[in-house]
């Protein structure tokens, strides 16, 4: 109660602070003039962007941002006809057919926008009942997706979730068609982590943005928006995909919990992907091109037991040439006000939108990054924007040295921890706990839901609902939850007892009776006309017998 | 007396020279006319050999390969476009397929059945659904016709699976849980969607030629005792035979270049096949629009030599219709 409590005080601070700042913004509005600046590139962190274009449209500031993957909005960038890019990964110099991925000699910067967790969304039913705690290995995901494991009824899934069973259908894994940077990361992740998987399948070693489709049931699809519509369609049971954690939250739809080095199941919630993310080693070198590009290799195997391995950054690419020709004073205005804007009050919402705010380091190297907007033009004002007066949640004022996201991080429910539970809790968003438990008649191995009556998960469903306001907040382990888990699983099992598939017939009828049937038509058609024939051929030749 | 006036011989009188020269303002006209005219004929010329000089070193590089291979991978150095053509000549077959009977007889309908209030309505109706933004069609398909077309899909595979056209691998039909996802994305899918882009098109050739059928004749086929099906049969579809073909011709055209409602519906992949009912497939017109935002440059010139191939065949498609169109000239089945 105490701890809801402070976190309510500290959300109303949080928004005066960002009243405030707004509030402070249109003074300098008034002094400086902006112009429209526009950009494109990942999809990853499009939704957070948006929201970030809506909230500083009121001070005059025009953002126009498209999605259409990494790859674009770095070769948009790069053809000089976008004002800035947003991208997962750097500039690759030079891609896998040897073609230049570089920003064709136009100046730039990377900028660190916004954290996350790249997520794995499924749609998976029971009977009726979509499943929504669905636990995965880092190795079982990699097997998912390079075709290894086809089946939901594969034994390394139901050993990731404790013994529970899933019914027999196909996984089909939905992949990104189109260049994209959240491939990249998923990639870089797989070949970090589990080469012996990823190499044999991909056909050689390292990322790529395009993922490599071999036949199988494999769907691809084009941008984050159209992989989760394609999961949350109709014709989504069986599905899995990789996005961006806000893309199931905002759908309501469940998110894969990633087994983590630490031996726990993980929810990309702003908190764990902040944990992880304390691991992540930035580049510091100044001078280099990479300067603060992100080296995540400690992130994947970071220790925590909160930590969400699959965490990045996103970047933003800004122009810092003097004589860059897109550029001119107001949109270099535009362009710095809106990144102050969303690297301090703009990231208190990147918890809710399914993101994590950035932490102290990375903010104070963006005001860096920033000030070079200035050093190419003395006409920006960035006066009073430096990081004291920052409204950023990871950190405040007084002890810059503290991340405060990871620090109150919640650790893990018990039942998370491999070989316990499953928890019966639900993932990505927290309206309905334990709804997979509901009702259950008993191995009959039909639907038997009784219309979400909570049976045995309703003590979970209360006590998330407490804090449904805020989807990306992960209910802390309460003791209701665990304790009500026995119930869930020993239920859960019953339904999943034996999900065997009745075959409508065995594989070699079908072809035979085929022909049998052909044959049987056509006799049907040509033996009475034969039968004809015969008997007016007999006729004519009994004639002839007569005289 | 009288006589004749003498023809004087320093005056020459000879008839005034006829030129077929245009003068003064005509030739104006004449010549402002024909660059006009010259201009569509340099704009097709300029965006075929554009296309051409693009695919260049593309096809210079892969050769004959480009033909054949099936997937297009620029980060492997694999690029081809079997797998893309047989994919746009399948979806262009299954929205002709659908288009053209819808074509016909609402043409039919419309020119023949329909009383004159109704007409009106009909004819803005139809050209109102070529007015339709391709996007819409796209978003139509999609949310709207997708799942009911997987189920037709169910049923068609169930039934009529041993066509190979109809079948459909890695699902069962007679499975108690249907595997519906296989079924959804399809060629099918987008072909239906397209059909509706290419009907109106379609439809309005074919009523522009059955409304010229000759009044005379036909009231003769009615006044020899013909029903009104009979003079139909007889007189307005011979006479519109050309029309026919040609509408089902440029909307074949239509049908080969329609790239967002496809690029929507359509789960890319890349394979050659015929199992229209199946998910996934690609189509030039979509591979090109999907893959043009990021291309590099010498993905830029595989994606236009794709686009130089896709030019030629909707040129070839375009020029035999209008072959076809003029051997059989509207009306020549009825002058016997």
């Amino acid at each position: 109660m105490i701890a809801r409590a402070s976190r309510t005080l500290r959300a109303v601070v949080t928004f005066l602070m960002a009243l405030g700042c707004i509030a402070a913004l249109p003074g300098a509005a008034s002094a400086t003039v902006y112009a429209q600046i526009e950009g494109t590139g990942s999809t990853w962190s499009e939704l957070i962007v948006q929201q970030w274009i809506a909230d500083v449209d009121a001070n005059g500031m025009k953002v126009v941002y498209t999605g259409g993957g990494s790859t674009k909005g770095r070769k948009d960038f790069a053809q000089g006809s976008t004002d800035f890019a947003i991208s997962e990964i750097p500039y690759q110099g030079v891609d896998e057919q040897g073609q230049a991925d570089t920003s064709n000699g136009r100046d730039f910067a990377y900028l660190p926008i916004v954290a996350g967790g790249t997520a794995f969304t499924y749609q998976l039913k029971i009977g009726n009942e979509l499943v929504r705690n669905l636990r995965l290995s880092g190795e079982t995901i990699a097997k998912i997706f390079t075709d290894k494991i086809t089946n939901w009824n594969d034994p390394a899934i139901t050993k990731d979730n404790n013994g529970r069973k899933f019914p027999s259908l196909p996984i089909k894994p939905v992949v990104r068609s189109d260049g994209s940077g959240t491939t990249a990361q998923f990639t870089t992740w797989m070949d970090h982590e589990y080469p012996s998987i990823w190499r044999p399948y991909f056909g050689q070693s390292g990322l790529t943005s395009y993922y490599p489709k071999h036949g199988g049931l494999m769907i691809s699809q084009a941008g984050s928006d159209q992989v989760m519509n394609t999961i949350k369609g109709y014709a989504g049971n069986g599905t899995i995909g990789y996005v961006e954690y806000s893309y199931p939250v905002n759908a309501d739809y469940p998110v894969v919990k990633v087994l983590n080095k630490a031996g726990y199941f993980v929810e990309p919630t702003q908190y764990n992907t902040a944990v992880a993310l304390t691991k992540a080693k930035i580049n510091q070198d100044k001078n280099s091109q990479m300067y603060l590009t992100q080296i995540l290799d400690g992130v994947y195997t970071n220790p925590d037991p909160r930590a969400y391995p699959i965490s990045s950054y996103s970047y933003m690419i800004i122009p810092t040439g003097k004589d860059d020709p897109r550029m001119t004073t107001a949109k270099r205005q535009t362009l710095a006000d809106f990144l102050y804007y969303s690297l301090c009050s703009g990231q208190t919402k990147a918890g809710p939108y399914g993101y994590s705010p950035l932490p102290l380091n990375l903010v104070q190297a963006g005001f860096d990054q920033i000030a070079k907007l200035k050093k190419a033009d003395s006409a920006v004002d960035l006066t009073d924007r430096d990081v004291r007066s920052c409204n950023n949640p990871t950190f405040d004022g007084k002890n810059l040295n503290h991340n405060v996201l990871a620090d109150i991080a919640p650790q893990p429910a018990a039942c998370d921890k491999i070989g316990e539970g499953p928890c019966g809790t639900a993932t990505g968003t927290s309206t309905d706990g334990g709804g997979e438990g509901d009702g259950t008649t008993g191995g009959s191995g039909t639907t038997g839901t009784t219309g979400g009556t909570g049976g045995t998960g309703g003590t979970g469903g209360t006590a998330d609902g407490g804090t449904g306001s805020a989807p990306g907040a992960i209910d802390p382990a309460t003791g209701a939850v665990v304790g009500g888990d026995p119930g869930t699983t020993t239920s859960g099992d019953a339904i999943y007892a034996s999900p065997t598939e009745l075959v409508a017939e065995r594989t070699g009828d079908k072809s035979a009776f085929g022909w049998l049937a052909v044959l049987e038509l056509l006799a049907l058609i040509l033996l009475p006309g034969f039968f004809v024939i015969a008997l007016r051929r007999r006729r004519p030749s009994g004639h002839g017998g007569r005289p | 007396m009288t006589s004749l006036p003498l023809q004087d011989a320093s005056t020459d009188v000879r008839p005034r020279t006829i030129s077929r020269k245009a003068t003064g303002v005509d030739a104006v006209f004449v010549h402002s006319i024909r660059v006009v005219g010259a201009t569509v004929l340099v704009i097709t010329g300029g965006v075929g050999v554009f296309l051409g000089w693009q695919a260049l070193p593309t096809l210079r590089r892969y050769g004959w390969s480009f033909f054949t291979e099936a997937s297009w991978q620029p980060e492997a150095d694999v690029v081809g476009i079997a797998a893309v053509l047989t994919g746009t000549v399948c979806v262009a077959l299954v929205a002709m397929s659908i288009a053209f009977p819808l074509a016909l007889s609402t043409a039919l309908y419309i020119s023949e059945y329909a009383p004159a209030r109704i007409k009106s309505i009909l004819v803005s109706m139809v050209d109102l659904m070529a007015a339709v933004p391709s996007i819409i069609w796209g978003l139509w398909g999609y949310f709207l016709i997708m799942p009911h077309a997987a189920d037709l899909s169910v049923w068609l595979d169930r039934n009529f699976g041993w066509i190979p056209f109809f079948d459909v691998h890695d699902a069962d039909p007679n499975a108690a849980a249907i595997d519906i996802s296989r079924y959804s994305f399809s060629m099918f899918c987008a072909g239906i969607a397209v059909a509706m882009m290419v009907l109106p098109m379609s439809c309005a050739v074919m009523r522009q030629v059955f409304s010229q059928t000759p009044p005379g004749e036909k009231e003769a086929a009615l006044a020899l005792g013909a029903t009104r099906w009979g003079m139909i049969r007889s007189v307005v579809l011979p006479f519109g035979r050309g029309g026919i073909i040609g509408g089902a011709m440029l909307g074949m055209g239509r049908a080969l270049g329609e790239t967002i409602a496809v690029l929507l519906i359509l789960s890319p992949s890349f394979e050659v096949k015929g199992r229209v009912l199946e998910i996934g497939g690609n189509t030039v017109s979509s591979l090109i629009a999907g893959r043009f935002g990021d291309a590099s440059k010498s993905q830029l010139s595989a994606l236009l030599a794709a686009g130089f191939v896709l030019f030629l065949i909707t040129l070839l498609v375009n020029t035999v219709a209008a072959m076809i169109v003029n051997r059989s000239r509207s009306g020549a089945g009825t002058e016997i």
